[in-house]
């Protein structure tokens, strides 16, 4: 069922510990499928506590599962705009963690491209949709929509109906590449 | 990063005389996103030098449908047949997807035969993805054999899920707290000559295909990914496995029933186009074997959980009841509550990893769905993968990643 092993559901329990007991100071819930979701207190201190998710013995946080945002204009997550959530998988343990954090509309959130290169389609395509920009980004363009399109369709402000079709397609250029991280740290 | 009308003619200009000069390094192809050998809409800019790809950029989103901005406009329902549009080849497992997604959110528990029931469908999406990945290719490097050969099951496979929901393509199959309709009668003899039949037509692929000078000549050593690489793009399923990440959801960190059945995660070790073609070959057949293991297990019992406020009425309660009919109206117009909260739910997918998160504020509707496609970081690595590469290898690598256009743009 869509219940846990007993086995996943400890290695669960023992990361939520852990995570409590490393971040003190920060709030940290359960979602409705006994994950660990913690909130940042700032968006300068995500690239730490990525990296600190990331090689901390008993998480070992290392892959990147997902990245996305969410509109939060009617301040239930706080009083800033977008709310950034990183899904992290222990391929170890077999366990996940999310991590949350409050960006407004003029912050710029620091990339995780140099932990992995996966983050540089989902943060573009964060970037397109709610128009959130990224610092240090190598390729920081739309993704899903054309590069003549205006607004960000996830908004909720933007309406299902305002579409803007284009006739023709623009000439593609070779992206600017990331530099190789594979072997940084 | 608007480009002036100065700069944009500069380098139109140069592109020019780049694709005059026989001897130059700097020649772009663009593929697609028409192009037979791209598998739907996808695009990709090529900087060639000679035959040999240096560099290249895949640009996507011309089937983007805005599938997540509908999701938040439509009741958890209504949102099901949009499921069936992300990845087309395997709808079923889509669905299932979807709607565990929302079930967690709601917490409730389906039924232990709609649990079985819904194995089975993920295991047949399963077969079918992989039988027209292998098939499509094969074709795209020529071998029109294999193609007949495996679609032969995967036609048998629609039969069968044409007798489940009336569907072929676009199932629609499961609903929140059960199943659209129950098994049909004759289902364990449709299941018995498919497992039986699929093996017989895999090990004669094989025998084309395994020791094939043409296609080992293709596909050896081939687009290939390190694990460091694939942790590194956040690849899963048959890619990574190929790559000898052992990592598999339905062992893992199972889900439904598959802890009750026996089968093998199966590794490749080089990491290139012939072991994700080994890798798929070998998952059929352990499906196969899923598939018989089911049949043997399921037992009649109800399909639907026991909550008034989740289960849709049968239709013949409906036509004869008249509080039955005002609850099917409540549920089909309004839609079901969902409590306050979120979830991130995921399958394994036949092409890796595919999760969707939703966070509800309340009522019929999501306030955000998110889905995490597996194509999305799988053609991410295809622009790595194909450099150094040939233009037909790049072809061969495109059909081994077996990306699916509907749920890369959404």
């Amino acid at each position: 069922m869509s219940k846990l092993l007993p086995k996943n559901q400890a290695d669960q329990d023992r990361v939520h510990d852990l995570v409590t007991d490393m971040f003190k100071g920060y709030r940290i819930d359960r979602d409705a499928t006994t994950e660990t979701v913690l909130w940042l207190n700032s968006i300068a201190e995500l690239p730490q506590v990525i990296k600190t998710l990331r090689i901390e013995t008993g998480l070992q946080m290392d892959r990147l599962s997902d990245l996305t945002a969410y509109d939060n204009i009617d301040g239930a997550d706080g009083p800033k705009r977008f709310v950034m959530v990183y899904q992290l998988y222990s391929m170890r343990f077999h366990s996940r963690i999310r991590v949350k954090v409050q960006v407004g509309e003029t912050e710029k959130v620091p990339t995780i491209t140099s932990f992995w290169r996966a983050a540089n389609w989902l943060e573009r395509e964060v970037y397109d949709l709610f128009g959130i920009s990224f610092e240090d980004h190598p390729d920081l363009r739309r993704i899903m929509m054309d590069e003549r399109f205006q607004g960000h369709p996830l908004r909720k402000e933007y309406e299902m109906k305002d579409r803007q079709p284009f006739p023709d397609s623009l000439p593609v250029r070779i992206a600017a590449r990331a530099p190789d991280l594979l072997n940084k740290e | 990063m608007i480009k002036t009308k100065e700069q944009l003619r500069t380098e139109l200009e140069v592109e020019r005389q780049n694709l005059t000069d026989f001897y130059n390094p700097q020649v772009l192809i663009n593929m697609g996103p028409s192009h037979p050998a791209m598998h739907g809409t996808l695009r990709v800019m090529c900087r060639v030098n000679g035959e040999v790809v240096e560099d290249a950029t895949c640009e996507i989103g011309y089937l983007h449908r805005g599938i997540e901005k509908l999701a938040e406009q439509k009741t958890y329902h209504q949102w099901i047949v949009y499921t069936d549009r992300l990845n087309y080849c395997s709808a079923l497992a889509n669905n299932i997807g979807y709607v565990m997604a929302v079930e967690k959110l709601l917490n409730v528990e389906v039924t232990e035969r709609c649990q079985w029931i819904r194995v089975i469908c993920m295991e047949l999406a399963r077969i079918i993805d992989h039988l027209i990945c292998i098939a499509i290719n094969a074709l795209d490097m020529g071998a029109l054999t294999c193609f007949w050969y495996l679609y032969h099951w995967r036609e048998e496979a629609y039969t069968m899920i044409e007798a489940m929901c009336g569907m072929r393509l676009t199932t629609s199959y499961a609903r929140i707290g059960g199943m659209s309709y129950d098994l049909p009668d004759n289902f364990d003899v449709l299941m018995a000559k498919f497992v039986k039949g699929l093996p017989k037509s895999i090990d004669d692929v094989e025998k084309l295909l395994s020791s094939n000078r043409i296609w080992v000549d293709r596909t050896k050593d081939v687009g290939v990914l390190t694990a460091t690489e694939i942790l590194d793009f956040g690849l899963t399923g048959p890619v990574a496995r190929a790559s000898g990440v052992d990592f598999d959801l339905r062992r893992d960190r199972p889900y439904y029933t598959y802890p009750e059945l026996d089968f093998e995660v199966v590794c490749g070790v080089k990491g290139d186009v012939y072991d994700r073609y080994l890798v798929r070959m070998e998952e059929m057949r352990q499906s196969a074997s899923i598939l018989s293991q089911c049949m043997k297990k399921i037992n009649k019992g109800p399909l639907w959980v026991d909550d008034r406020l989740i289960r849709i009425p049968a239709k013949a309660d409906v036509y004869n009841n008249m509080e039955t009919l005002i609850h099917h109206f409540k549920i089909f117009m309004e839609g079901i509550d969902v409590p306050p909260g979120e979830g991130y739910s995921c399958i394994e997918a036949p092409n890796g990893e595919l999760g969707f998160y939703i966070v509800s504020k309340g009522g019929p509707k999501p306030w955000r769905t998110r889905v995490k496609p597996p194509s999305l970081l799988l053609f991410q690595s295809f622009e790595y993968s194909m450099k150094g590469a040939k233009i037909p290898d790049a072809v061969s690598v495109l059909g081994s990643l077996n990306i699916i256009a509907g749920e890369l743009d959404r």
